[in-house]
């Protein structure tokens, strides 16, 4: 075991000695300032660790992933322990057998080491299982079930242990380290890389200092509503992705979507929520659960299920506030047309050209080309033009404007 | 989209867009994304890595509606393509600074994109870069073309070339940067991005090859068949029974020192590796060789002792084989026949950890798992036609074999 403290002090020694000055020197490099920063991965390694999930790192050996777990056990209070995995025995992780007097009859107790008796003790800790990937197989099985199981030996870890693990990409491991899909599916992956900037500047004598997620109490049962719906509306949608194998050789190794991983998810979202956390953080933890196009899905579904509901709109076109960015806009016009398509009242129609005028009024015109085009057909008889319409002048020379365009483009080809 | 709008002919730029957005559909949420913002100092056109698009009244003024839309369409293809990152990792990969390659970078990711993005409703802009105009292929990515081609006189005239930071990732002092308005956050720009990939690829008819490449690459991202084919022989040839591993079949040293307790000890057994190699006379001299050194390079890499690689092959791979392998101090085993099965079988019987098999797959499989691991390197075929059979489909690799495909 290995216990980090990141500035070592040294011992006095008798004044003018040339290790006097060393120390005066080593004292004076090690002052560093820092300087707060967003770390993406840093608070979505903090929500995973908050949220007791095992977390897998991966990422080249010597990028500042002890240095990031030394500051998230100071943010959470927790006395960090670090166990490099390549220098034990697999018999330290699953307990040594020890021969007592008459094994027949009081069986063969499994002692575990040291480090675990104190964090056991301790009750609560961080513990990091540094190098996975450069352990001999047997020495790795033994560390998977102090992870996934969270026994060591005899011992059971309590509830106020976290453990976070960390592992070399494949294709820089040595050693053929590789998870198989089942227990690829326990973890979240989160993969760790170093900002070119950040180096630099810390080299330099500044490192970034990480503000780390808070959970706001008052907000708990809303993210659990929250997390349960972004995952359900997805899953009633597209049943496909509720379980998806890795298939191609890419993919081993890494997340992918089960039953379980979308489990976890609904607790990480719930967590990310509830600490107000970044979508760029969503995005790395949900991906890091159930793999990368999964993930995606699940990203867009939640960014649409933020978009106003076409129906509200219809309701109380007044009241109406239109996203800014384009195509939101556009999905949520195209969202009010089909919602009148599938119900055609007149009412409900007028409210939506009113909804088209308050469109081109706040934002671009040639967005609601296409929404007022379809609109237009879904006219009954004795249904009136709405005076409102006159408003729309703008889309229709935006639109013939492109419409000439586009006659031009087809001469010019036809010569 | 909202626009500080002074000098700016927006609805001119409207109109180019919604044309843009009716002859390219698939690229509608992108085109919509796009945050417009007004700046005289911008040459023409330009994006940013944060999907603002930066305009000059000016340009907008003297160019007609359907050039500014195939403008739109090609610098919202930069975005899509992820060239400011993609320079990024291709300047940190080969160590290159300054204008002049980042210039460059511009260039090649211009070829990459026109050579497929016009015509088909919309207009050839004047002037745009393509593959021949650099005296190149058509069809490759802006990787390849940036180890084609040298700034001369066939670029001169791409001086002026401007496409932003987010085509060539280098800053501009135009650019409203991460902290400025309206820019789309990385996970916005990944949602973006993976819409249009999805749209391109539910309906692939609809759109030119380049971007149907795109769609697939954003959604299945491959990795370099080397990464892929070592990982996979590591893996085999450092599972439990070869390797470096504990077993309790020997008391470990620390065992004298402590009585009563029983440890196993570290081996270290190197693996035993069979390569097959299959040519049924479609493979590559080039392809095999390179895929044999590869194999021969990780073998060594995972504690493989020389004498315990085998190769096996058949007569028509002989040639290539032969040199290679006297080069690298293997032993070839000649004659396996034509069937991949007669390989395996000879290769089976020296007992083998792992068996590596190289073929392009248009061969009968053997129809039982071996006892050892089995890598397959596939070279990647169009489908295969004969002339007795037009129906024939060859065999796909057993699900017991971890297969990567080479090439």
């Amino acid at each position: 075991m290995t216990v980090h403290t990141l500035r070592p002090s040294l011992p006095t020694r008798p004044a003018g000695s040339q290790l006097d000055v060393a120390g005066e020197l080593l004292a004076m490099l090690s002052e560093v300032q820092t300087e707060p920063r967003r770390n993406t991965q840093l608070e979505a390694l903090t929500l995973a660790v908050a949220a007791d999930l095992p977390v897998l790192l991966w990422g080249e050996p010597g990028i500042g992933k002890t240095a990031a777990l030394t500051q998230l056990a100071e943010s959470l209070d927790l006395p960090l322990t670090t166990v490099i995995a390549s220098v034990h025995e697999p018999s330290d992780f699953s307990g040594l057998p020890i021969i007592g007097d008459d094994p027949a009859t009081q069986g063969v107790p499994m002692a575990p080491p040291d480090w675990a008796v104190r964090l056991v003790q301790a009750g609560r800790g961080l513990l990091f299982l540094d190098e996975l990937s450069t352990a001999p197989p047997a020495v790795q099985a033994a560390l998977l079930r102090v992870v996934l199981e969270r026994r060591v030996g005899a011992l059971e870890l309590p509830p106020g242990v976290r453990i976070v693990a960390a592992a070399n990409p494949r294709s820089s491991a040595a050693d053929g380290w590789e998870l198989s899909p089942p227990l690829a599916n326990r973890f979240v992956h989160l993969q760790w890389t170093h900002e070119h900037d950040v180096v630099v500047r810390g080299l330099g004598g500044t490192w970034p200092r990480a503000t780390l997620p808070q959970l706001v109490p008052e907000s708990l049962s809303e993210a659990v509503i929250f997390a349960r719906r972004a995952v359900c509306t997805l899953l009633a949608a597209r049943p496909k992705l509720v379980h998806q194998m890795p298939t191609t050789e890419t993919r081993r190794g890494g997340a992918w979507a089960s039953p379980r991983s979308w489990e976890m998810t609904v607790r990480l979202i719930a967590f990310a929520t509830a600490a107000d956390a970044s979508r760029d953080v969503l995005s790395q933890l949900i991906r890091g659960t159930v793999g990368d196009g999964p993930g995606f899905e699940l990203l867009t579904s939640i960014d649409r299920m933020d978009l106003p509901d076409p129906e509200a709109l219809l309701a109380d076109p007044a009241a109406a506030e239109l996203p800014t960015r384009g195509d939101l806009r556009q999905a949520v016009l195209d969202g009010v047309v089909a919602a009148v398509r599938k119900q055609p009242e007149r009412a409900r129609w007028n409210a939506a050209w009113s909804l088209l005028v308050k469109a081109v009024e706040t934002g671009a015109p040639d967005l609601v080309v296409v929404p007022a085009t379809t609109l237009a057909t879904l006219r009954r008889d004795n249904w009136e033009v709405p005076a409102a319409i006159e408003r729309l002048a703008g889309v229709v020379s935006v639109s013939q404007s492109a419409d000439r365009a586009a006659a031009r483009v087809a001469v010019e080809a036809g010569r | 989209m909202t626009a500080d709008t002074t000098g700016l002919d927006v609805e001119k730029l409207y109109a180019a867009r919604l044309h843009a957005v009716s002859a390219r559909p698939y690229l509608a949420t992108a085109l919509y994304a796009l945050h417009i913002v007004e700046s005289p100092r911008v040459p023409t056109m330009s994006v940013d890595r944060h999907w603002r698009c930066y305009v000059s009244p000016r340009f907008v003024d003297r160019t007609p509606v359907e050039e500014l839309a195939s403008v739109l369409v090609h610098e919202v293809s930069h975005l899509l393509r992820d060239h400011h990152a993609r320079s990024d990792r291709y300047a940190h990969a080969h160590d290159l600074t300054g204008p002049g390659e980042r210039l460059r970078m511009n260039i090649a990711a211009d070829a990459e994109i026109n050579d497929d993005a016009f015509g088909d409703g919309l207009l050839w802009p004047e002037g745009a870069v393509l593959p021949s105009t650099l005296g190149l292929e058509p069809g490759q990515l802006m990787e390849d073309y940036l180890g084609q081609f040298r700034l001369g006189h066939r670029t001169e005239g791409m001086a002026w070339l401007d496409c932003g930071s987010g085509a060539d990732g280098s800053d501009r002092e135009w650019d409203l940067g991460p902290d400025g308005a309206d820019g789309l956050s990385e996970q916005q720009r990944d949602g973006v991005r993976f819409l249009v990939a999805q749209g391109i690829a539910g309906r692939p008819g609809d759109a030119p090859q380049g971007w149907r490449r795109w769609a697939k690459e954003a959604l299945h991202p491959t990795q370099p068949w080397r990464d892929l084919l070592g990982a996979a022989l590591r893996a085999a040839a450092s599972a439990p029974g070869a390797g470096e591993d504990y077993t309790y079949r020997r008391p470990a040293r620390r065992s004298t020192a402590l009585p009563g307790i029983v440890l196993p000890s570290l081996r270290r057994t190197p693996p035993k590796v069979s390569v097959v190699i299959d040519t049924s006379g479609s493979v590559s001299d080039d392809e095999l060789g390179s895929a044999l050194l590869e194999v021969a390079a990780i073998i060594r890499a995972v504690g493989g002792r020389r004498d315990l690689v085998t190769v096996f092959s058949c007569d028509a791979a002989a040639r290539i084989a032969h040199p290679l392998c006297q080069a690298e101090g293997l032993t070839l085993i000649g004659g396996g026949g034509t069937d991949l099965r007669t390989g395996f079988t000879a290769a089976l019987r020296t007992r083998p950890d792992v068996v590596v098999a190289l073929t392009d797959g248009q061969t009968p499989w053997p129809t039982h798992q071996p006892a050892c691991r089995t890598v397959v390197g596939l070279f990647r075929r169009e489908r295969a036609w004969r002339h007795d059979d037009p129906d024939y489909v060859p065999d796909t690799p057993p699900a017991w074999a971890r297969v990567v495909e080479i090439g």
